[in-house]
This record gives structure tokens, sequence and C-alpha cells, in this order.
């Protein structure tokens, strides 16, 4: 009895396991990085904006950002005229993080040079559940807003 | 406003669907125009034409200079902008400013010296008659004027354009959170009045195009 109701549970924790792992492998968090730029800086101080894109059915967060520019990387939220520092963005399960202009955005502070228009920024976006990801920020001209074309 | 115009789009859809259900059998739905009013999203236009304009701020601060500067006397009957914000803002504050110096830049050159364009900073503390000195050019225009002070006078000029703004505050931390306006808002050369509001949302083309009747005090 004892061992027959061992056996039973074992195959439905291998069961439940098989169909956990079957779910995970098919629902992780897959990020691709979009329309990525930075606006020519004024001052110490950059923007960042880009879309993560969440093509797999589990949610992630993006929880730091790492860059040659700036040794303080921050996220922040922006709303009614107030932005604030948040330590980490949620990127939803089939859908997207999207940091646009008068939104949310990465700011760099204490940048170390200039970059000017035609440049590239490099940064490293990190994750709660995937791997780091690598994107180069492409510099435009300081009204570039790709939502309105 | 993405989150908006989604809205919009959504309901305009709903409401050519629940249309069309109706108008099975009749005229095409939107023969009587109905589907082209709801199709017309006012919003969609950036400027705000005000039914009850705002008299200008009785406002004396300090330009960048570290000269006063008397708003009402040095703008009278020249078309104004007028934008509060603040250096250490990374996108909103540079973007506007950068973007009415794109328009500002189509305009005649006559016109272009007529137009003031005024930044009253929302973080007075960090932002000195020297930081706006640096920056505003940079962000915005040379010709820009931009103005400090202390923060109560700052907070009730904004007030009576009907900008609420709260000081800069000071995070655990010790990161400062500053805040801007979200408008900017046009004062006719004929009233001195502030008869039009342009939102965050205003691209250069949209100024671009304003401008030119901005300055002669007429309706964009």
């Amino acid at each position: 009895m004892n061992r027959r109701t061992t056996s039973a549970l074992a195959a439905a924790l291998a069961l439940a396991a098989g169909l956990g792992l079957a779910g995970c492998s098919a629902s992780a968090p897959e990020l691709k990085v979009d329309g990525a730029f930075m606006p020519q800086p004024v001052g110490d101080m950059a923007g960042g904006f880009l879309t993560v894109v969440n093509t797999g059915g589990t949610a992630d967060r993006l929880t730091s950002v790492t860059s040659s520019l700036s040794d303080d990387v921050e996220l922040h939220e922006s709303k009614d005229g107030k932005m604030r520092q948040v330590t980490s963005l949620a990127v939803p399960a089939d859908g997207e993080l999207k940091l646009a202009r008068g939104g949310d955005h990465l700011m760099f502070l204490d940048i170390k040079k200039q970059p000017k228009q035609g440049e590239e920024v490099d940064v490293e976006l990190h994750f709660e559940k995937s791997e780091p990801i690598s994107v180069r920020l492409p510099v435009k001209e300081r009204t570039h807003n790709p939502d309105h074309r | 406003m993405r989150y908006k115009t989604v809205t919009a789009a959504a309901l305009a859809l709903a409401a050519t669907l629940s249309l069309s259900a109706c108008g099975t059998g009749g005229e095409p739905a939107g023969a009587d125009g109905s589907v082209a009013d709801v199709s017309a999203p006012a919003e969609d236009k950036a400027a705000t034409v005000l039914d009850r304009p705002f008299e200008k701020p009785d406002l004396v601060l300090t330009d960048t200079t570290g000269k006063p500067y008397d708003l009402r006397e040095r703008t009278k009957g020249k078309p104004t902008l007028i934008y509060f914000g603040y250096t250490h803002c990374p996108d909103v504050c540079p973007l506007t400013m950068s973007n009415i110096a794109v328009a500002r830049k189509q305009l005649p050159k006559a016109d272009q010296d007529r137009l003031q364009v005024v930044f009253v900073t929302t973080d007075p503390e960090r932002d000195t008659a020297a930081e706006l000195a640096k920056w505003l050019p940079a962000a915005g225009d040379p010709s820009f004027v931009g103005l400090t002070g202390d923060f109560p006078t700052i907070q009730a000029g904004a007030r009576q354009l009907g900008i609420g703004i709260e000081p800069s505050t000071e995070e655990q931390d010790g990161k400062i959170v500053s805040m801007h306006g979200t408008q900017v808002v046009a004062f006719s050369p004929k009233t001195d009045q502030g008869y039009v509001l342009y939102s965050e949302d205003t691209t250069p083309d949209d100024f671009a195009e304003d401008l030119p009747k901005i300055v002669k005090g007429e309706n964009p």
C-alpha cells in the first residue's frame, strides 16, 4: 500500500515534472530588442529608448542596464511630468516592454563622453530570467521620435 | 497617449462594427456622416485653443545672465511660448525645447526674432542662471530665455496657467526627483493672453505648422 502510493506519487510527480518541463521550455521568455536609440544628449545625462519584445509565454523583468557610457544607468518610470527610478520593469508574456519618448526610459547619469549623432552607444540589458542582451543604441537627433512619423 | 489612441481606435472600430451591424440592408454606414464623426478624433490635433485664455502671469524672475526678467514687460505684444521644466531631465524637457527650436527655424527671420521662447525651471535649486545658460542653448536655441528664481514664485506663476508643479524632493537614496509641466502655453501678440496649449506629444512638424499662425495671434 505504502509502496503503491509512493510509486503512484512518483509517477504523478514525473508526469507533473514532464508537463512542467514541457510547459517551461515552450513558454520561457523569448526576448528580442527592437527600435533602440539614444537622442543626442544635452549636458551630462542621456536618455535611452528601446522595445523588448517577448514572444515567450512567460513574463520577465528588465532588472538592470550596464553601459560603457555611464557607470550609473537607471530605469525610469515617467508619469504626469514626474519620473521616478524603479528597480525593474516588467516584460509581459507575449507582450512588450516599450521604452518610448515621454514615457518609461533608461537614464544614463554622469556620461563619460558626449556621443554625437551617427555614433553608437553599447548597452547590456540584464533580466530576471533571460540571459543578458547586448544592444547598440544609434545616436539620433534630439527631436527623434519613432512614434511620430 | 498611445493607450488613448489605441482606445480611440478600438472605440472607432467598435462603433463602425455596431453601425454596420445596424445598417444591414440600409445605406452604407457613414453616409450620413456618423462614422466620420466618430473617426475624427479631435485629440489628434496637437493644439488646444482655449475658450477662456489665461492672463500672462505677473512673473519677475532671474534670466540666464543673472539679471531680473519681468515676463509681462519683456514679452508684451510679442508671440510667446512658455514651458516649465528642468535641466536634469533626460527626455521630455530637451525634446520639447528641441522641437520648438526646429520649428522656429522654419519661420521667416523677422518672425523668429519676434517669437519669445521662455523656459522656466521647476527645479531652481539645481538650475541656477549659470546652469540654464549652459543647458538651454544646447537643448533648444541660444535665443531662448531661461528663468530661475524662488520656487513658490515659479509655482504660483505655473498655477496661473493651470500647470501644477511640486518642489523637487529628495529620495531616501539621495536622488532628487523633479517634475516638469506637461504643456507649452502659447501667448498671442495681440492680446498677450495664453490662448493655445500644446501637449507633450506635439511634434516639430506640429509646431512648424502652427507657429506662423501663433506669431500673428491667429488660431492654429
